[in-house]
């Protein structure tokens, strides 16, 4: 056997190389919104541009110039890589804010926006400036849709290079959900089946949106948006439309299916409907969807000033689906209906859709082993010597398996505290201080005019916009992949 | 191509494992969702939770669909009936490893192969038939034959006094054109030679030639011929039982075996070999049961440790040619270190047998052999193929990689500088890990 020589902790050539290779993908997808803006003949052609320029070339000289001893990829590598991609991503993404010609605005703003739209989060400090370039807003639309399904299955869908076990950890780490199904033997042919459904989705809608009363750029960016569960809107325009009864119709079915599991949803497609509805967690999603809308329908009934058919029937159905699914597009005064509403809304952004999908929160998955498993505790208080173990889709879960859900959830409550406690330092008020931590770890993206404050994350001030960034990242990554980089252990050799 | 493997144990996680890096689709099949999970994590394959002679786990592992379903559970039986399953549900291939020589005999093969089961791979026999050759060609270190042995493949140590020891290579090629080094290993590496490397002593080399010239080779490199007839065998399980049974008096066996019980097993099932009760591990008991007169030290016994050792021991006593079975793949290396003559290892020898199963079905490619770090491959060459385009010399190959022999037309030959590839030979091909893919490029 050839002795290892020690070997470094980190491959830090093979991870700067992969970076490139990956800020090449991204350069590729800022040319929509180039050809955006020079279709529509804005300003902000040139920061687009430059920024593609920039990303390619910073790509390419990393890809090519660097040239690692070898290209393995250890755990520690695979869970650095992740969270550096995301960030890195961010950082480019947001240079056409930076410099865009129409509506400059500080890097702190633009990092905010570039990761709340690469997590799906879609919360904005932009959001309220009127003017904002076609390029510019279909720029955001476009980080979306990449971050929805996640920046590294995309490239693992058409690089090769990362179907090692390297790549393996790095999907592992980005899929969201307990456990990772994969539907085809082979990592590439996974990520491709997904990006396939993903695709195709994206096109139905945004098809059905035009042929609607939108705007074929407001379609395509509403499209991107909708099914990334990221919320984005297409400016003005876009939010009129939506008042529509048809768009109202389309956009709920399609944020719905966005929080349903992609695998579900390509066996579903592809000759095995009936696995759909025999899903425990799928069942449990759209009873909680059920239950929830009957809530906001008779809050809505009891609100003032709020009548009609539409507007307890759809309005709340639509707005249940944004919210749960992550979306959080806000199309009711909802903060206007008391604290209940506003606390059935924290829950409905705790547990947001299923695994697997492009929702964000602690997902369905988990409140389905939080249930069943606080229901064999209790079970045990009174037989104390009883073996349940608990079971989903009629397969028994290892208590290993519960215990890490269960240590998720908490992890999860702790995050947005601290997160929270950090942003009360900064005045912020407590009940907002805590609503827009979960927005953000949730990726649901609500700001603070449904408690009250008024306005939108603009609002807060520059420190906080880092650390809800931060936590978007957190939330997306689902916890354990971003913090695990802040435990000493992971930098040294122990 | 599709194929499902049931059972993840060693045979089952390392052919996963392999064919998975040869980018096939896997499906691996298991109850033991602990282990699978380890497997699912790293490795890019698809694992399917469930007793593999089930119908339910079956159908979701696709086996219904696939090209090539494997069983290799630990219980033959298992693997029948899985194969019979998956067959029924229209699986094209189905291999099972099986335990008894019974079900391989031809008369009672027919019968298992109305069950379903198209392919047996028996470790047993693989190991015992391994060590035969061993045996017979006691003065190689491995020996491989292409195409009913048209083109032989042979790996030997090159002793001190070897008539080519401290050759360069071009020197050698001048007056020996039977012969290709096409692979030196030295170090724990393996090198592609080119022209100016020199053959030092302790290296094995690895020679193409064609039939007719093999046993030139032994002169060449200054190995003695040595027939070898008494063979001690430490251990008396069922690879003992296999390989006396298979060797039908070409050796004169003397079985060590510890257990009293198993040594009268053994008297009966192994009729006409000398059978004593004793633990081979004492050197009293080795001398006393005549080590010194042998010319075969073989051990056999389940511990790893024990047969590495033993072998070590019994080359003190006797200059003997000693096989040891190593069970623990991470210490095949290290007794190959310690040069103990021939390391055998079931596990492996099922799962090349099975690969080589199929390599057979896509006949194109087929890998013969793999060293640690290089890769022995017969290609096809395809019409129009970069490699038919111009001679040899001229092609300006990566130096990855060599070209050894080739067959055209049923007829084994070696390649020189000038030799012009045609479409239709198979070629033999050893280049480094990771290079094959450049060069099967070069093929289509």
């Amino acid at each position: 056997m050839k002795q290892i020589a020690r070997s470094p902790l980190f491959n830090f050539p093979m991870l700067a190389k992969v970076v490139g290779m990956l800020l090449m993908i991204e350069s590729v997808f800022l040319v929509l919104p180039f050809v955006a803006a020079l279709v529509y003949k804005e300003a902000d052609a040139l920061p687009v541009g430059i920024t593609m320029g920039g990303t390619f070339l910073t790509g390419l000289v990393l890809a090519r110039r660097i040239k690692p001893l070898h290209s393995r990829l250890s755990k520690r590598d695979g869970f650095l890589l992740t969270s550096l991609v995301w960030v890195t991503f961010s950082l480019f993404g947001m240079l056409p804010f930076i410099f865009s010609e129409t509506t400059p605005c500080s890097v702190t703003d633009a990092f905010f926006e570039a990761m709340s739209g690469f997590t799906t989060t879609g919360a904005s400090t932009l959001g309220s400036l009127p003017g904002m370039s076609h390029s510019l807003l279909l720029w955001r639309a476009v980080m979306q849709w990449i971050g929805g399904l996640g920046i590294i299955l995309f490239t693992l869908a058409v690089l090769p290079m990362l179907n090692t076990s390297g790549g393996m950890q790095m999907f592992n780490a980005e899929m969201t959900g307990i456990t990772h199904d994969k539907i085809r033997p082979r990592i590439s042919q996974t990520a491709k089946s997904l990006w396939a459904i993903y695709m195709v989705l994206t096109a139905v809608l945004a098809l059905l949106l035009w042929a609607g009363p939108m705007s074929f750029f407001d379609a395509v960016c509403t499209a991107f948006g909708t099914l990334s569960t990221g919320g984005y809107t297409s400016g003005i325009s876009g939010m009129q439309a939506m008042q529509h009864t048809y768009i109202k119709v389309v956009m709920t079915v399609f944020m719905f299916l966005g929080g349903v599991n992609f695998a579900l949803l390509f066996r579903f497609l592809t000759g095995q409907p009936r696995q759909l509805m025999r899903n425990d967690v799928f069942r449990i999603y759209v009873a909680f969807v059920l239950v929830m809308w009957v809530s906001f329908s008779v809050a809505g009934f009891f609100a003032e000033g709020y009548r009609g058919l539409e507007a307890l029937t759809l309005d709340p159905l639509f707005q249940v689906v944004a919210i749960s699914t992550s979306t959080g597009i806000s199309l009711l005064p909802v903060a206007g209906w008391g604290g209940f509403t506003l606390m059935l809304t924290i829950l409905m952004m705790f547990f947001g859709g299923c695994a697997g999908s492009t929702s964000g929160g602690a997902k369905i998955d988990r409140l389905v082993y939080l249930v069943k498993n606080t229901g064999n505790e209790l079970y045990r208080c009174i037989y104390p010597n009883v073996v349940l173990p608990v079971q989903v889709g009629g397969r028994v879960a290892s208590p290993q398996l519960v215990g890490k859900v269960i240590a998720f959830l908490c992890i999860y409550v702790i995050v947005v505290l601290v997160g929270a406690s950090i942003l009360t330092i900064m005045d912020v008020p407590v009940t907002d201080a805590i609503f827009s931590c979960f927005s953000c770890i949730s990726n649901t993206g609500f700001g603070t005019e449904i408690t009250g404050l008024g306005g939108s994350y603009d609002m807060l001030p520059g420190a906080a916009k880092w650390v809800l960034s931060f936590i978007m990242l957190t939330g997306r990554l689902e916890i354990f992949s971003v913090l695990v980089l802040l435990m000493p252990a992971f930098w040294s050799r122990s | 191509m599709k194929i499902v493997i049931a059972g993840s144990g060693e045979v089952g996680s390392h052919l996963a494992k392999l064919l998975s890096n040869e980018e096939q689709d896997i499906t691996l099949v298991d109850e033991d969702a602990a282990k699978l999970s380890i497997l699912d994590t790293n490795y890019n394959l698809m694992t399917v939770v469930g007793n593999p002679t089930s119908f339910a786990a079956l159908r979701e592992a696709g086996a219904g669909r696939c090209d090539l379903f494997i069983a290799v559970t630990p219980y033959e039986s298992n693997n029948i009936v899985a194969c019979s399953i998956a067959k029924n549900l229209g699986a094209q291939l189905t291999v099972a490893r099986i335990d008894s020589y019974d079900y391989m005999k031809p008369d009672n093969f027919r019968h298992v192969r109305n069950m379903g089961v198209d392919k047996v791979i028996y470790p047993e026999y693989l190991a015992a038939k391994e060590i035969i050759t061993s045996l017979e060609y006691s003065w190689m270190r491995s020996r491989f034959e292409l195409h009913d042995g048209q083109i032989i493949l042979a790996g030997i140590v090159l002793p001190q006094n070897a008539p080519i020891a401290g050759m360069q290579l071009k020197e050698f090629a001048f007056s020996n054109h039977h012969f290709h080094v096409s692979a030196i290993r030295r170090n724990h590496e393996t090198i592609i030679p080119r022209g100016d490397d020199r053959l030092m002593p302790g290296d094995i080399l690895y020679f193409t030639t064609t039939r007719e010239h093999a046993r030139d080779l032994m002169e060449l490199t200054g190995q003695k011929e040595r027939k070898i007839r008494r063979v001690m065998i430490m251990g008396g399980g069922k690879l003992t039982m296999r390989l006396t049974n298979l060797a039908e008096g070409k050796f004169k066996f003397k079985i060590l075996e510890s257990d009293l019980d198993e040594c009268h097993r053994l008297s009966r099932r192994c009729p006409g070999v000398e059978i004593i009760n004793g633990d081979a591990r004492d050197v009293d008991t080795l001398i006393d049961s005549g080590i010194t007169d042998m010319d075969a030290f073989i051990t056999l016994t389940p511990s790893s440790e024990s047969n590495i050792l033993t072998c070590l021991t019994a080359r003190e006593l006797v200059d003997a040619k000693t096989i040891a079975e190593v069970e623990n793949i991470q210490f095949i290396d290290q007794a190959e270190a310690l040069d103990i003559g021939l390391v055998i290892n079931k596990k492996l020898l099922a799962s090349s047998a099975i690969f080589q199963l199929l390599l057979d079905a896509d006949s194109s490619t087929s890998k013969c052999l793999a060293l640690a770090d290089a890769e022995v491959a017969e290609l096809e060459v395809r019409p129009g193929s970069k490699i038919t385009h111009a001679p040899v010399k001229d092609l300006r190959l990566s130096r990855d990689m060599t070209l050894a022999g080739l067959i055209r037309d049923g007829q084994g030959m070696l390649i020189t500088g000038n030799t012009r590839i045609q479409a239709g030979d198979l070629v033999l091909v050893f280049s480094l890990n990771g290079a094959l893919r450049q060069v099967e490029r070069l093929f289509n």
